[in-house]
């Protein structure tokens, strides 16, 4: 038993005892009457035995009575009616959520189910769709996404909960103590590296995980091990990734030992950060403090060293040091230091070998941020620095990584998939918009010759725009957002969808001009699908195209379905190439806006985000899985009559596994 | 319903009520619940028997779902709401060939009626009229104070004002003032007008087979529209003989062979019982959980007993325990309104949750709802639940709770 036990029986007063003993014979009065009642009357009875859940659940020792009678609650028809009457399709990541509801019933409904996997995960209960295994691991996913509600003091939001962050603090414990931590600290490392593989822009919620797994390391120690290792692994990259910095001193004494450090032992610093952030892509405060060190340092350049430069960046070093300088000096800094990660895949790209680049940046770097595009970058990035540095972090971050840009919480997946594919192909442009928005907090583009500017137009989707993005997103969607959406409004009236107008004029000249969609949009049945799926295979499948490869990235539309193929809505994600994987099956490459591509959209159909030849920040399905989800792709027009040969066999497989998830209402037309 | 006994009998559910049909599906007779056309989805989906009906109106189709429920082999209808009280007295006078049950019910369903019946057959009843409009309120107001001599100022005696067909506190007003009778709308006359009785207010359940009680539940008001328990104090207990008499007295004015009834009565101070009104049907605020609670039996199932024709009194005398001894203990409940103009949450008050008579409640959230002015007694939010030892402390909690705020 640990100290963290605060259940423990001991703990109890005779008062608690006596309570206890009370209300868990309310509980199974309440529970008996559930169970005595048809199914068609459930409903009425639940209510009565959140209500007793609730209160067992807040006294000592409450949680062990909960657990005890988990199994018969479920079976008497607890959750029958909701989503948690299938614990096989619960989510570990809303149960944190729940717990803090401010509804008491719900509350009580998740500790109820979080017990009933105890039960199970213990062997102490049986569940017709949940094994031991399954139960445990889930339990250890909910411990590992809240672990720093186990450890530490709690934050303001915590603070501002009360007694309901109580509740919670309480309820995972008494898992902790049950399911014990070293589990929960190897999911965590691997939900933590699935996520790093993907590389994305903004990394402060795997550096807050990584920093409570160093506390969690430090307070309670693991047995070694692989997942120790993993965990070091993590930390160190952060918080001492080099010989100097291997104890974390700060960064005063890190500054101190450094200065005195000889050229070796300078080459060795550099090349210890450049492999902790190409491993992770995460940088340390102290990487962040050296490079800036390392400006200064008269007797040899330390910076391409200390970015971990390939042939490319190299070259690029040689062509253009003033200005990489220039952008270390005014970019990276303790409140930025992902900037330096962008800088070295940027360098790394060659883009600067694009000519317009090379004064675009240099614009950049005396840009000065105006009027409400200022307020908006400081109000999200406010912490120590200028605005401006922290936009232009953003722009090398955006620059270094393209596919990392995510949407954040907010619906705007076509802004953020523009931003990914010009920051991917066409870069200048990009950096043309970001001076636009940032001096002028406008936009100017054009519709089929129509002027459309940002600043005349009603908010769109996004309201003010999101804040909890990169600051490139932070400065552009909102602006975006109201062009695509006015874009939208100049094609009402047009048959079919907007998207075959929208997307090309959006976007660019590099968006196949022709459009197909799966569903007629009147009535969001099926329309012509055979077709539609004979022209992705013929546009897209080398096999059926004659072997040309995607030039330029193309939008596309998916129906994203949940684990159980239900229909989600339309989601906006860029195709980027299709190429076989080293297993020799034929794969599309996607980007997708939403911030983690690893979803499973039912039957099989789980997106890869690394281990089948997935490069940073891509998703893929296999060819025919991909298909099965697409509802709307562009083409060439002058390609039409390609693709007559596919096997009926191939387009029905496709058609069955869309009938079987998003279309399966959707058959009327045929 | 392979697990239904044939050779019982086969009833009709008239009304839509879950309790009431979970309660009957778990019992061993055939059953059909009739209903309002949208019940139908539902019952489908929960394979539930189902006849679709519309109980909007009496007219001359009665006689066609009586003749559908024959076909089917039904013995008899139970109403369970007020408003199918005389639709269950219109099929069962076709089921068992006896006219008499439809005029029966329509006492049943008029105040007025049923309360001249009432005086006819001897029973007490307090002074009562009928009001058509709002001048025959007003008239009666001042003749009732009248009588008690009250001068010109003096604040007025209350009068009750109940619509004829509406069921418990549903159009039940307490009129103090002509501006009172000002706020009475149109469609709730014709009404009933009755003096206001000081005293001790409380409702009987009997359960009613061959003329004769089979169970007799007194259930205790702690405040009318709020609260009741039951079995009763030991002190309005120790009039069960005499109520007895009282309901013994209303099965024969009434002429009731079979099925259940919940009259009200007052007791005043000077000892003497007052008949308030009588129903033909199951009892609101959930009444008859609170008799399950306390003495372990389902009501519902009661009355499926009580008005099938083919139950032996060997299966009566088997079901219902013994009044007042066999009670595990006294049940009751009270119905929450939020006291406050502006509620957000729903927050059981402290010492409430704490108190051990407390098992739990039904209350919705505020977010459901939103606090409407109270004119006649409304509807509550959902009751708590307290059960305990003693009827005494229990009565206290439940008034103490009108002063606490459920939500904030």
């Amino acid at each position: 038993m640990s100290p963290r036990n605060a259940f423990a029986v001991d703990g109890q007063t005779a008062d608690d005892q006596a309570a206890l003993t009370r209300l868990s014979e309310t509980l199974d009065r309440a529970i008996d009457r559930l169970d005595e009642a048809r199914p068609f009357a459930k409903a009425r009875h639940q209510r009565p035995v959140l209500d007793v859940l609730g209160r067992v659940i807040a006294l000592p020792g409450g949680l062990g009575r909960i657990r005890q009678r988990a199994a018969r609650m479920d079976a008497a028809g607890l959750f029958s009616g909701s989503d948690w009457d299938q614990p096989e399709v619960l989510l570990p990541q809303l149960v944190a959520g729940t717990l803090v509801s401010d509804d008491p019933s719900l509350r009580a409904l998740e500790a109820a189910s979080l017990a009933r996997f105890l039960a199970v995960a213990e062997g102490e209960a049986r569940h017709a769709n949940l094994h031991q295994e399954g139960a445990r691991h889930f339990l250890t996913q909910v411990l590992a996404l809240n672990l720093k509600d186990l450890f530490g003091a709690p934050d303001e939001a915590a603070r501002a909960l009360g007694a309901r962050h109580d509740l919670k603090r309480r309820v995972l414990s008494h898992i902790a103590d049950h399911i014990g931590l070293n589990d929960v600290l190897s999911v965590l490392v691997s939900e933590i590296w699935r996520l790093l593989e993907q590389r994305s822009i903004q990394v402060g919620v795997v550096k807050d995980m990584i920093a409570q797994i160093a506390i969690a390391l430090s307070e309670k120690g693991t047995e070694p091990g692989s997942t120790r290792l993993g965990a070091e692994r993590l930390v160190s990259a952060l918080f001492g990734p080099t010989t100097a910095s291997r104890d974390d001193p700060g960064l005063a004494v890190y500054l101190e030992r450094i200065s005195v450090a000889d050229e070796s032992g300078l080459s060795r610093e550099a090349m210890g950060f450049a492999r902790a952030m190409h491993d992770t892509g995460l940088v340390s405060d102290y990487h962040a403090a050296f490079l800036t060190w390392a400006l200064d340092y008269e007797n040899r350049p330390l910076i391409p060293e200390a970015l971990g430069l390939g042939t490319t960046g190299l070259d690029c070093w040689q062509h253009y040091r003033g200005l990489i300088e220039k952008l270390v000096r005014s970019a990276v800094s303790l409140q930025t230091p992902q900037a330096a990660y962008g800088l070295a895949l940027l360098l790394d790209r060659g883009i600067l070998h694009h000519a317009p680049m090379v004064p675009a940046l240099e614009r950049q770097l005396s840009l000065q941020l105006r009027g409400a595009a200022r307020e908006r970058i400081a109000l999200g990035f406010a912490a120590g620095d200028a605005p401006e540095t922290a936009l232009l972090a953003g722009v090398l971050q955006v620059l270094g990584q393209p596919l990392g840009v995510g949407q954040g919480a907010n619906p705007t997946c076509q802004s953020a998939r523009a931003i990914a594919m010009w920051a991917l192909i066409d870069p200048d442009y990009l950096l043309f918009l970001v001076t636009q928005v940032a001096e002028f907090d406008m936009l100017q583009m054009q519709f089929e010759g129509t002027v459309i500017n940002s600043g005349d137009l009603p908010a769109g989707l996004a309201g003010a725009g999101p804040i909890d993005a990169d600051p490139v997103s932070v400065l552009l969607v909102a602006h975006l957002d109201r062009i695509y959406a006015e874009m939208g409004r100049l094609c009402a009236g047009r048959p079919g969808d907007p998207h075959k107008w929208i997307n090309p004029q959006f976007h660019g000249w590099w968006v196949s001009r022709d459009c197909a969609v799966a569903v007629d949009v009147a009535t969001g049945q099926l329309a012509g699908y055979d077709d539609f799926l004979r022209r992705f295979f013929a546009a897209y499948h080398p096999a059926f195209n004659g072997g040309r490869p995607l030039g330029h990235p193309q939008p596309a539309g998916i129906a994203v379905t949940d684990a159980q193929q239900r229909f989600v809505g339309w989601h906006a994600i860029a195709i980027l190439r299709v190429a076989e994987d080293q297993a020799g099956r034929m794969r599309v490459y996607f980007y997708n806006p939403n911030n983690d591509s690893g979803q499973d959209w039912g039957n099989g159909v789980v997106v890869s985000t690394s281990g089948h030849g997935e490069r940073y920040g891509e998703g893929s399905l296999e060819f025919e899985a991909f298909l099965s989800r697409v509802y709307l792709f562009h083409d060439e027009p002058l390609r039409r009559e390609e693709g007559r040969e596919i096997a009926p066999e191939l387009i029905a497989t496709v058609r069955d596994q869309a009938v079987a998830s998003w279309a399966a209402d959707r058959q009327g037309a045929g | 319903m392979t697990d239904k006994n044939p050779d019982k009998g086969y009833i009709a559910l008239l009304g839509w009520s879950l309790n009431a049909i979970d309660a009957v599906d778990r019992f061993d007779r055939r059953y059909v619940v009739v209903a309002p056309p949208w019940a139908e989805d539902y019952c489908k989906q929960n394979d539930i028997p189902y006849v679709a009906w519309d109980f909007d109106r009496l007219n001359e189709r009665s006689h066609e779902l009586a003749h559908r429920l024959d076909d089917m082999g039904v013995d008899v209808a139970i109403p369970i709401f007020e408003e199918t009280v005389e639709w269950a007295g219109a099929v069962n006078a076709v089921l068992m060939k006896n006219p008499r049950l439809l005029g029966q019910s329509m006492l049943f369903r008029d105040k007025s009626l049923m309360k001249r019946r009432a005086q006819l057959g001897g029973i007490r009843v307090g002074v009562f009229e009928e009001a058509h409009d709002r001048g025959d309120v007003i008239r009666f107001l001042k003749r009732v104070n009248q009588t008690l001599l009250k001068l010109d100022g003096d604040p007025n005696d209350p009068i009750h004002f109940k619509a004829f067909d509406k069921s418990g506190t549903a159009g039940h007003r307490v009129i103090r003032t002509p501006e009172d009778v000002d706020n009475i709308p149109d469609e709730e006359f014709p009404a009933l007008l009755e003096s206001h009785l000081d005293g001790w207010e409380f409702a009987v359940e009997a359960w009613i087979k061959d003329g004769k009680i089979q169970f007799l539940n007194i259930s205790e008001y702690v405040t009318l529209g709020y609260s009741v328990f039951v079995p009763a104090t030991p002190e309005l207990e120790e009039h069960r003989a005499r109520i007895t008499e009282e309901i013994e007295k209303l099965i024969e004015v009434f002429d009731i062979d079979f099925g259940f009834i919940h009259p009200e009565y007052f007791l005043t101070s000077d000892n003497k019982l007052y008949f308030g009104e009588v129903a033909y049907r199951p009892p609101g605020f959930n009444a008859l959980e609170l008799i399950e609670r306390a003495y372990g039996f389902n009501g519902y199932q009661g009355l499926v007993l009580a008005f099938d024709p083919k139950t032996t009194q060997e299966e009566l005398d088997a079901f219902f325990p013994t009044e007042v001894v066999d009670a595990k203990g006294h049940a009751g409940c009270f119905g929450v309104y939020p006291r406050r103009r502006v509620v957000s949450r729903l927050e059981v008050p402290e010492e409430t949750a704490n108190h051990p008579y407390f098992e739990f409640h039904e209350l919705s959230d505020p977010r459901e709802q939103k606090v409407a002015k109270r004119s006649a007694f409304g509807t509550h939010w959902g009751l708590a639940y307290f059960f305990g030892d003693n009827a005494h402390d229990l009565r206290d909690l439940l008034k103490r709770q009108e002063e606490l705020d459920y939500y904030v």
